[in-house]
């Protein structure tokens, strides 16, 4: 069939009116063969470079009457040390402000022309149709060369940040992500450093201004003009808008190069309300841009675990359903690249996940692939290259990465060539080079007290926080002291916080609490009356948002003026852990307390003690074994995904009247981690029950 | 972040797809006109189109600047076409394609394009059945081939139909159920509309997918997937001469469709009175969601409206993003979309509040500023910019070749003139400011919407919770 598409223009049209008839049977069981490869040119763009050394690239494409300019800022990582998180917050400040236009005219201004732009610590993107090119530049030009960085703009950038920062650390992703970087490349490495709340609260507008006037330099600057505009026209604008913009002696930090681990060391973040485990297994790799490995290692990562064909989606999904996915990723870095291998998986299997995954990572250096896996993968690459080249930025790109690497000229042109020269033999070098299963970090976020025991066999265990330092080992649950019992450890608590007699005293408590939720400030007022009565009403922005109110039986719960009562053991599920000090009634209310043995709370030792009752409510409470106070309460809660254990760490005791009371609470609530500070605490104020009845 | 996931959640309620979404990139090549096409048109977009036989019409676009071709296939069947009590058929169906054909073993289908260095996947609407495969240009064949073994003989028997149900509950359970504000478009659809099959979203319902037996599934097939229903388009790196004689070779065959096409003549009735209604959901921010019922597609109307969409949402200076959003903080998003569909459609308005402000506030700050649209004429200058950020993103949609091809077949699936994908832009132009004005006291009333509240789970009373339901 072949030779038949080859026929006259003649043959062909007439073809096309044939019925079906007459036209040979199609065997439809073989697939159609495929037609000679295309040849790819691959456009050179035109470059020049202004006298204060940025260098421009143009790439000319009609297909749309638009242009696009792209400026990328070339500098090596910056080490931001207790500052951490300036460089990013900089970069967004750019497009708040210049010397003559406020926040609000600039975006009127780019909306106004139907453009796009926007800013990074790393340079300037901005894109609009042809005819809007002067009013575009000249946008993008004040943004570059005048900013005007305002206070006000900058405490909005680090409150959002400070939230980001906070929902972090309820997501195990991010938390693997920044241990996987922490223990890889060391906290005092530009790759290893983390932004924290407290080192975003020291970024002063100076910190901006300095990082601006030290970097935003044309002389570490790439401009790629990409569409509609010829080269001509591009230099003259370019020169127009950018000459002005003055050189600068940019810092070349040098630092130090990560080494992999003598042997392979499991890193574990333990978070007791897990329900899966994240697992990277990672370790650094030397391996730059445009290295001569570099094809032929990536094809071998895509052959482990490049997507849903590769090594680990299909044995730790397809064959052993063990996640949703898994796969590994080879970086290349200037600096110092990175390999990573890791899956999200059910508890259970946890070990089982991290023994398969290093079986894998075994196995491609064992053996070559087979020359089908070799196929599929250089053909995915050769699609991805492809379908790449259909955006004219990806030309630009190319021109600047060759550039900035010193690669050859051809490089990008040959890399096709290059995939399709790769062989098994050097498949498995590759992995031989790159990747050492006996020298890696297994970095597994999850449930300590149920996985820690079967990770050893791969390794030592080290214990580090979400933060991404290393702490000491919870001491696994120990059994429970020989003739201590959980009344004792009770006891013992009450005596600290003040004694039986003094708490006997107090009728009533009122705590006041603030804290920050996305920026917002919230005051909560927490009341507490003998014996079982309680209420708490959290406000922001002069609103209630929140009230629940508990009368000793029944517990409301309102959230934005609208809500619900809970009764029978819904109800008790509160009433039971609130009241002025619940601890002395457990008896009384039917709670039964098991010293369930010792474990570590916060890197100290404390005593856990299981409540349930009857009808098969329970909770945990913590109390340090020196001082006897409670340092953290474990409660089970309904949430989106089922129900999940809410953990309250308690800390900061001070006295109030007499008895202690602690001053600083933290609790997650959803994605968020929340830190209430005491503001205010009274004793017997004289609360009346009418405070805490419940009205329909 | 969560601007975007909440975007990502919002966009996939509408489109419902058997696999992940393709990342969206820029892309510009030089056209190239074809010597031999049979019909040519004016404007940047050349392309060819004609009909086989057998019904399939083509439309073809050469160009050659990326060896790459999208080959799509567009059936005119979508969640509409359904009958009551079988909600949920198109979009099965979707998944059910990619089960295999005659020739093509079960689970071969995606390995083969992958395998092949391509990508593929499809989306059901309300209106319509879109499936595609990206692939290097010498594989076009493969593509054509792929497409019409799923045309002539798809696979369709108890297994398939009961793996995909299983595959299709997950889906419903990732994208509906478990995104937040996920059940959004469903619940709007099903108070907006009373009778119209708009009434129900495309994921349709589990107990119709369980209740419908084989032969449902076969029939189905046999009077929506024939190639008069269909639209074959092509763009990319292709001569059109081979072209044409690959798509006789592969589609000629298949034969016309014998049975009449379902296509329902509802027409809904004026809403006299609003709907009001509130959605527990496992949120933490309330979401304010209005939808007024709108023109079809392509009438002057619905123009207007789109161009009134971007006043009000479209960019970091539109009015609710200034207004509520920057300046009165009682929104941590808003948007505006246009539900355009073949009958009348919506004009959804969407806010998520802020920490700490309630629904009501939100959803009066989104009201004064349709009050404001319905009193005052917009500005020289403002007008001036919605015009210009329209024209920016008329243009900037046809960047791909897959895009292309979509737009080519939607144009013609929906209007019957492929060429608007070079002149749509003159209807919105056509719109003037006193049609601004006169669209919004016209179509957003108060009678003629639903307004929905997306409110916290724990905010709910609790009886409500029992009669909740489908």
């Amino acid at each position: 069939m072949k030779a038949y598409i080859k026929h006259t223009f003649l043959t062909a049209s007439l073809a096309a009116l044939v019925t079906t008839g007459f036209a040979q049977k199609l065997d439809r069981t073989k697939l159609p063969a495929d037609a000679p490869a295309p040849v790819i040119q691959l456009a050179n763009p035109e470059s020049f470079t202004l006298a204060n050394g940025l260098r421009v690239f143009v790439v000319q494409n009609n297909k749309l009457p638009r242009v696009a300019f792209n400026l990328l800022l070339d500098y090596e990582p910056i080490l931001e040390g207790e500052k951490a998180g300036y460089v990013s917050i900089a970069g967004d400040l750019l497009k708040t402000g210049t010397k003559t236009r406020t926040k609000d005219q600039i975006d009127e201004a780019v909306d106004f022309i139907g453009a796009t732009l926007s800013t990074s610590p790393t340079g300037i993107y901005a894109a609009s149709l042809k005819k809007h090119t002067n009013q575009l530049l000249e946008l993008m030009a004040d943004v570059l060369l005048n900013p005007n960085f305002t206070q006000a703009e900058l405490d909005k950038l680090k409150k959002q940040n400070i939230s980001a920062i906070a929902s972090r650390k309820d997501n195990p992703n991010a938390i693997a992500s920044l241990v996987s970087n922490a223990v890889m490349y060391g906290k005092n490495h530009p790759y290893g450093e983390t932004a924290t709340e407290e080192t975003v609260n020291k970024v002063t507008l100076e910190d901006a201004r300095t990082f601006y006037n030290t970097y935003f330099r044309p002389n570490i600057g790439y401009l790629a003009v990409v569409g509609d505009i010829t080269p001509a026209e591009a230099r003259t604008l370019v020169e127009k808008y950018f000459s002005k913009w003055q050189r600068g002696d940019v810092p070349k930090p040098t630092y130090t190069m990560p080494k992999a681990p003598e042997k392979t060391k499991i890193v574990l973040v333990d978070r007791p309300s897990a329900a899966q485990s994240v697992i990277a297994v990672v370790s650094p790799a030397e391996l730059k841009p445009g290295a001569p490995d570099a094809i032929r290692s990536s094809l071998m990562n895509d052959i482990l675990g490049g997507g849903a064909t590769a090594r680990l989606f299909m044995n730790l999904r397809e064959k052993r359903g063990y996640t949703y996915g898994a796969n590994s990723s080879l970086t290349s870095d200037r600096l110092i690249g990175r390999f990573r291998a890791g899956a999200s998986v059910r508890t259970a299997v946890t070990d089982s996940a991290v023994a398969e995954l290093m079986n894998e990572l075994r196995a491609i250096r064992e053996g070559k692939p087979s020359e089908e896996e070799l196929k599929r993968t250089k053909n995915i690459f050769s699609g991805n290259y492809v379908f790449s080249l259909e955006n004219p930025q990806t030309i630009a790109n190319y021109a600047i990465r060759t550039a900035q690497y010193g690669l050859p000229a051809d490089y990008y042109a040959n890399y096709l060539k290059n995939v399709e020269k790769v062989t098994d033999a050097e498949i498995q070098q590759m992995a031989q080079k790159f990747i050492d299963p006996s020298r890696v970090y297994i970095v597994v976020v999850g449930k300590g007290s149920e996985i820690a025991d079967k990770l050893k066999r791969f390794g030592d265990v080290e214990y580090y926080d979400t933060q991404g330092n290393k702490v000491n080992a919870p001491a696994p649950a120990k059994a429970a002291p020989v003739g201590m019992n959980a009344q004792q450890v009770i006891d013992k608590y009450i005596a600290a916080i003040g004694g039986k007699e003094a708490l006997a005293k107090v009728n009533d408590i009122t705590v006041t609490l603030t804290t920050e939720v996305q920026g917002q400030a919230m005051e909560m007022v927490r009341k507490t009356m003998s014996p079982n009565k309680s209420s708490m009403v959290v406000n922001a922005m002069g609103m209630e948002v929140v009230k629940i109110i508990s009368d000793g039986t029944k517990v409301s719960m309102m959230q934005m003026g609208q809500g619900r009562t809970l009764e029978g053991k819904e109800a008790r599920q509160i009433t039971l852990t609130s009241g002025t000090f619940p601890e002395l009634r457990m008896a009384q209310n039917g709670v039964k307390a098991t010293l369930a043995g010792t474990e570590k709370v916060n890197g100290k030792d404390a005593y856990k003690v299981v409540y349930t009752t009857d009808e098969g409510i329970t909770w945990t409470d913590f109390f340090d074994s020196e001082s006897g106070l409670r340092v953290q309460q474990i409660t089970t809660q309904p949430g989106p995904q089922g129900e999940m254990q809410v953990p309250v760490s308690f800390s900061d005791y001070k006295e109030v009247n007499g008895i202690r009371f602690p001053h600083t609470i933290q609790q997650s609530m959803g994605p968020m981690q929340l830190t209430l500070n005491v503001k205010k605490i009274e004793v017997n104020k004289g609360l009346k029950d009418a405070e805490f009845e419940i009205r329909q | 972040m969560r601007k975007l996931v909440l975007c990502v959640a919002l966009s996939q309620c509408l489109l419902w797809s058997a696999g992940a979404q393709t990342p969206k990139t820029t892309s510009k090549a030089a056209p190239r006109p074809s010597a031999t096409a049979s019909s040519q048109t004016q404007g940047r977009i050349k392309f060819t189109e004609y009909d086989l036989p057998n019904g399939l019409h083509v439309i073809l676009h050469q160009d050659n600047s990326t060896p790459l071709v999208a080959v799509t296939v567009m059936y005119h069947v979508g969640s509409k076409n359904e009958k009551p009590g079988r909600s949920g058929f198109a979009h099965f169906f979707e998944h059910l394609m990619f089960e295999g054909s005659e020739n093509i073993k079960r689970g071969q289908y995606m390995k083969t394009v992958e395998g092949a260095g391509g990508q593929l996947n499809a989306n059901t609407s309300n209106d319509r059945t879109f499936y595609y495969e990206v692939m290097p240009s010498n594989k076009l064949e493969l593509g054509l081939y792929l497409e019409s073994e799923r045309m002539l003989h798809a696979k369709i028997d108890e297994t398939g139909v009961n793996t995909q149900r299983e595959v299709v509950k997950e889906e419903r359970r990732q994208r509906y159920e478990n995104q937040p504000y996920g059940s959004f478009f469903p619940e709007v659809l099903k108070r907006a509309y009373k009778v119209h099959p708009y009434k129900w979203a495309p994921i349709g319902s589990m107990e119709d997918l369980n209740a419908a037996k084989i032969e449902e599934f076969r029939d189905f097939y046999k009077e929506f997937y024939v190639p008069n229903n269909a639209i074959l388009s092509i763009a990319g790196d292709i001569n059109i001469e081979q072209t044409r004689q690959l798509i006789e070779k592969y589609f000629a065959e298949i034969p016309k469709g014998t049975k009449p096409i379902y296509r329902p003549n509802v027409k809904e009735p004026e809403s006299k009175q609003e709907v009001r209604d509130v959605v527990y959901d496992n949120i933490t921010l309330p979401g304010v969601f209005q939808a007024y019922h709108m023109p079809a597609q392509g009438t002057p109307d619905y123009y207007a409206l789109n161009v009134l969409t971007t006043l009000l949402a479209d960019g970091e200076s539109s009015r609710l993003n200034k207004e509520i959003v920057d300046k009165q903080q009682k929104a941590l998003q808003t948007s505006v979309f246009p539900l355009a569909l073949e009958d009348p459609g919506l004009f959804i308005t969407i806010g998520i509040a802020n920490m700490g402000t309630k629904a009501e506030e939100l959803e009066a700050a989104i009201n004064a500023e349709m009050e404001r649209v319905k009193k005052e004429l917009v500005s020289d200058r403002e007008f001036q910019k919605v015009k210009n950020q329209i024209e920016s993103d008329f243009v900037t949609r046809n960047a791909r070749a897959a895009g292309i091809a979509e737009n080519l077949a939607n144009y013609r699936m929906y209007f019957g003139d492929a060429n608007l994908i070079n002149t749509e832009l003159e209807r919105y132009n056509k719109v003037t400011k006193e049609d601004l004005r006169r669209v919004a006291n016209k179509y957003l009333t108060k009678e003629n919407r639903v307004v929905l509240y997306y409110l916290p789970k724990s905010m709910e009373p609790k009886k409500a919770a029992e009669s909740k339901g489908e």
